[in-house]
C-alpha cells in the first residue's frame, strides 16, 4: 500500500498502534507458554508427551504476535481506544472486596473476618456503583439494601446454595437460640423495610422541595 | 417418519411435565428480559445462571438455559425497534427498518411481525433439528478420533472465517484458548502442566470463571466506557397484528429469512450471526423498490428477524449431534452439560433420548410461549428500558460474584473473574473478539485427546489425516476456507455483509 507519508496524520515508524500492542502481547504470551512448558517431556508423535501441545501452541501464538507486529509497521491500523481507568479499577476493587469478605481468607498471616453475604453484597454494590461517573449515593444505598435482601432470599433460602449469609461472629453468638433460616428471613425483612423506607423518605423529601424535582427529572 | 413422530412424542411428554414447562417459561422470561436490556447478553446471563442449575435435573436445566438463549433473540428485537439500539448483537439489522416503522407509528406492527416471523422460523428450525438429528448422529457414530479431530479443526476454522474483524487475530484467539485449556493436570500422564505449583490451577482453568470474566465482567467494563443515550419511542405502539396487505408483503421475506438462517445456523463457526445480515442484503436486492429500505420497510424486519431466530435454533444441531459448539453460547451449553455429567456428542441421542428430544420439543413450546408472553408484555419491557445502566451493572456484578462463589466456595474463583474481566477488556481494546477464545478453550482438551489418540493408533504417522477420505475432505475444506478468507476480495465482501446498511 503506497500511503503518502504522514497522510493519515500519524508520525514515526508505528502505523498501527493497536496491532503493535496486540502483537507484543501475543508474542509475550507465546514465549511465556514455551518457557512455562519447557520442563515437560515432549514425547514423540506416536506417543505425545504432555509438553508437545503447549509448546507448539506457544509457538503458534508467538507467530501470530510477530505477524501482527510486522503489520503494525507496514500497514496503517487503528489507534488504541481510550481506556476507562476509573471503571476498571473500581470494578476490580468491588469484586476483590466481595471475595475477601464473603468468608475468612488468609492473606499471608493476616486473616480477613468472614462477614457473609449480608456485608459482602452491599459492600460490592456500594464500591462497584462508583465505577460509573453518574453514581449517586442515595440510589446505591437503596439498591444495595433491596438487592442483598433479594439475593439472600433467592440464593440462601430458596436455592439453598452453600454461601455464608451472616458474619461468623453472629452465627456463633446466636447458635442454638435461633435457627439460621429464621434469622435469614428476619434479616431479609429488615433490609426490605429499610430499603422501602428510604425510597419513601426520598419521595417525601422531593415533594417538599419542588425545585429538586425539576432538576431530578432533568437528569434522569 | 413414524420414528420421528414417536421421538417427538417422547420429547413432548418430557417437555410438558409441570416442572419443565415452568423452567421453560422461566428461561424464556429471563431471556426476553436480558434481550430487552442492552448491555446484558445471553452469554453473561447463562454463565451467571450455570451454578444455579446445579440443583436441577439436567433436562430441566438445559431446557431453561436454551430458553434464555432464544428468548434473548426475541427480546433483542423489541429494544431494536423501540429504542434504536440493538438489545442483542444479532438485532443490529432490525434497528434499520424496525425503528423507522416505530417512528411512523407502526411500532406495534413491527413488533408483531418480528414475533410472528420468529415463531414461524422457530417452528421450522425445530422440525429441522428433529429431522437432521438422527442421520447426523448416525454419521458421527462411525467417526474415529482422526475424523473428530478434523471436524473440530473445521469448526474452529469456520469460527475464524465467520468472525468479524481480522482473521489473524481470530486465529490467535483460538490458539490462546486451546493453550489455556492445556493448563492443569495432563489427562494421560497425570503430570501438571503450567500450573507453577499453584493448587487452584491443578484442575485447569475453570470454565465458568473464564466465561463469566470474559463476557460478564468485561462487558460491564466496556459498557462503562460509553455514556448511554436511550431514546424510547414516545409514540403510541399501536395495533400489534399486521393487516392482510402487510402479511402478504412480509410472508415471502419470512420464508427466505428462515431458509437462510437455518442453513447458516447449522454451519460450524458462528454462522447464525451472519443470518440477519445476509437476509437483509438479499431482501434489499430482491425488492422492487430498494429505496424503501431504511425507511420502514416491513420486509427489512420480517426477513432478518426470522433468519435470526432460525439460526439461533439450528446452531443447536452441531452441538447435539456432533458435540461441537458453533458459538460461545453453545460452548456454555457444553459447560452446562459436562457439569451435569453429560458428554455432548452423538452419544446424547442414544444415551439420553429424554434430554435430546425433550429439549427439542421444549424449543417449540418456548417459541409459542414467547409469542404469547411477548406481545402483551411490551409495555412492561418499555418500562424496564428506563432502568439506567448505573443501577444495572452493580446488580450484575453482585450476581456474578455470588454465582461464581457458590460453585466451589472459593474466594480465589471470585478474584479470577476480576482477572479475566480485565483480560477480556484488554482484548476488546486491542481489537480481539473473546468468543473464539472460549470456543478454543472448550474444544481444546478434546482436540488434544483426539489428536493424541489418532497419532498413537497410526504409530506417529501424521499421514493418517490425509489417507482417510473423511478427514482429508474436512481438512481440505478447512484449508480452502482459510485461504479464501485471506484473499482480499472475499474479505472485502465479508466486511460488506457486516456493514450492510
Amino acid at each position: 500500500m503506497s500511503e503518502p507519508k504522514g497522510g493519515s496524520g500519524r508520525h514515526g515508524l508505528v502505523r498501527g498502534p493497536q496491532s503493535l500492542a496486540a502483537g507484543l502481547g501475543l508474542l509475550a504470551l507465546g514465549v511465556f507458554a514455551v518457557w512455562a512448558g519447557g520442563d515437560l517431556p515432549q514425547g514423540t508423535l506416536g506417543a505425545m508427551g504432555p509438553g508437545l501441545m503447549p509448546r507448539w501452541l506457544g509457538i503458534g501464538v508467538a507467530t501470530c504476535g510477530v505477524a501482527l507486529l510486522a503489520a503494525a509497521f507496514v500497514k496503517d491500523g487503528d489507534p488504541i481506544p481510550p481506556v476507562a481507568w476509573r471503571g476498571l479499577f473500581v470494578v476490580v476493587l468491588a469484586i476483590i472486596a466481595f471475595a475477601v469478605t464473603i468468608r475468612p481468607v488468609g492473606i499471608g498471616s493476616f486473616m480477613t473476618p468472614g462477614l457473609g453475604l449480608i456485608v459482602a453484597g452491599p459492600l460490592a454494590i456500594m464500591i462497584g456503583g462508583y465505577a460509573s461517573p453518574e453514581a449517586r449515593f442515595g440510589e446505591l444505598v437503596i439498591l444495595a439494601l433491596l438487592l442483598t435482601a433479594g439475593c439472600m432470599l433467592l440464593f440462601g433460602d430458596l436455592l439453598n446454595l452453600p454461601i455464608p449469609i451472616f458474619p461468623t461472629v453472629v452465627i456463633e453468638a446466636v447458635s442454638g437460640s435461633i435457627s439460621t433460616r429464621l434469622l435469614l428471613r428476619i434479616a431479609v425483612g429488615v433490609l426490605i423495610i429499610l430499603g422501602l423506607g428510604l425510597i419513601a423518605l426520598r419521595r417525601g423529601a422531593n415533594r417538599r422541595r419542588p425545585v429538586d424535582v425539576a432538576t431530578h427529572s432533568l437528569t434522569t | 417418519m413414524t420414528d420421528l413422530l414417536a421421538n417427538l412424542g417422547l420429547g413432548f411428554s418430557v417437555a410438558l411435565t409441570f416442572q419443565n414447562l415452568g423452567l421453560c417459561f422461566l428461561g424464556c422470561l429471563v431471556g426476553t428480559l436480558i434481550g430487552v436490556l442492552p448491555g446484558v447478553g445471553p452469554i453473561a446471563t447463562i454463565a451467571m445462571l450455570l451454578p444455579i442449575t446445579f440443583g436441577l435435573d439436567p433436562v430441566g436445566a438445559l431446557i431453561m438455559l436454551a430458553g434464555i438463549y432464544y428468548g434473548a433473540q426475541y427480546g433483542g428485537s423489541t429494544t431494536a425497534i423501540l429504542v434504536n439500539i440493538p438489545g442483542e448483537a444479532t438485532s443490529v439489522i432490525t434497528t434499520l427498518d424496525g425503528h423507522q416503522m416505530a417512528r411512523q407509528g407502526r411500532a406495534g406492527i413491527a413488533l408483531g411481525i418480528a414475533a410472528m416471523g420468529s415463531f414461524f422460523a422457530g417452528t421450522v428450525a425445530t422440525l429441522l433439528i428433529a429431522a437432521l438429528g438422527a442421520p447426523l448422529t448416525g454419521l458421527a457414530m462411525i467417526f474415529g478420533p482422526a475424523e473428530y479431530f478434523a471436524l473440530m479443526v473445521m469448526g474452529l476454522v469456520f469460527a475464524v472465517v465467520l468472525a468479524r474483524g481480522s482473521v489473524l487475530k481470530a486465529v490467535a484467539m483460538i490458539l490462546v484458548g486451546i493453550l489455556l485449556a492445556s493448563v492443569g493436570t495432563d489427562l494421560e500422564t497425570g503430570q501438571e502442566r503450567m500450573t507453577f505449583g499453584l493448587n487452584f490451577l491443578a484442575d485447569g482453568v475453570d470454565f465458568s470463571v473464564l466465561a463469566m470474566g470474559l463476557f460478564g465482567v468485561a462487558e460491564i467494563l466496556r459498557n462503562l466506557d460509553q455514556t448511554e443515550t436511550r431514546e424510547v419511542v414516545r409514540q403510541q405502539i399501536g395495533r400489534l397484528l399486521p393487516g392482510r396487505a402487510e402479511l402478504k408483503q412480509a410472508a415471502p421475506s419470512v420464508l427466505r429469512g428462515t431458509a437462510i438462517g437455518s442453513i447458516l445456523g447449522i454451519l460450524p463457526g458462528n454462522g447464525a450471526v451472519l443470518g440477519p445480515f445476509a437476509s437483509y442484503a438479499i431482501e434489499k436486492r430482491l425488492a422492487k423498490d430498494p429505496s424503501r429500505f431504511g425507511h420502514g420497510a416491513i420486509e427489512g424486519v420480517a426477513g432478518p428477524e426470522s433468519a435470526n431466530n432460525a439460526g439461533s435454533q439450528t446452531s443447536f444441531i452441531p452441538l447435539l449431534t456432533l458435540g461441537i459448539p458453533p458459538n460461545a453460547v453453545m460452548a456454555l451449553m457444553v459447560g452446562a452439560m459436562t457439569i451435569h455429567g453429560i458428554i455432548p456428542g452423538p452419544g446424547v441421542m442414544t444415551k439420553n433420548p429424554n434430554l435430546f428430544w425433550g429439549m427439542i420439543a421444549s424449543m417449540w413450546i418456548g417459541n409459542l410461549m414467547l409469542l404469547i408472553i411477548n406481545l402483551p408484555l411490551v409495555g412492561l419491557w418499555v418500562r424496564l428500558l428506563k432502568v439506567p445502566y448505573r443501577l444495572m451493572f452493580p446488580a450484575i456484578l453482585m450476581f456474578c460474584s455470588i454465582g461464581i462463589y457458590s460453585i466451589n466456595s472459593l474466594p480465589t474463583d471470585v478474584m479470577f473473574i476480576a482477572f479475566f474481566g480485565v483480560v477480556g477488556y484488554a482484548l476488546i481494546k486491542l481489537g480481539f473478539e473473546p468468543a473464539p477464545l472460549l470456543l478454543g478453550f472448550v474444544l481444546g482438551r478434546l482436540m488434544e485427546e483426539y489428536l493424541r489418540r489418532s497419532l498413537t493408533l497410526s504409530r506417529g504417522d501424521p499421514m493418517v489425516f490425509f489417507e482417510r477420505p473423511v478427514t482429508a475432505v474436512l481438512l481440505l475444506i478447512s484449508v480452502a476456507m482459510l485461504a479464501l478468507a485471506l484473499t482480499p476480495k472475499l474479505r472485502k465482501s465479508r466486511d460488506e455483509v457486516f456493514t450492510e446498511a
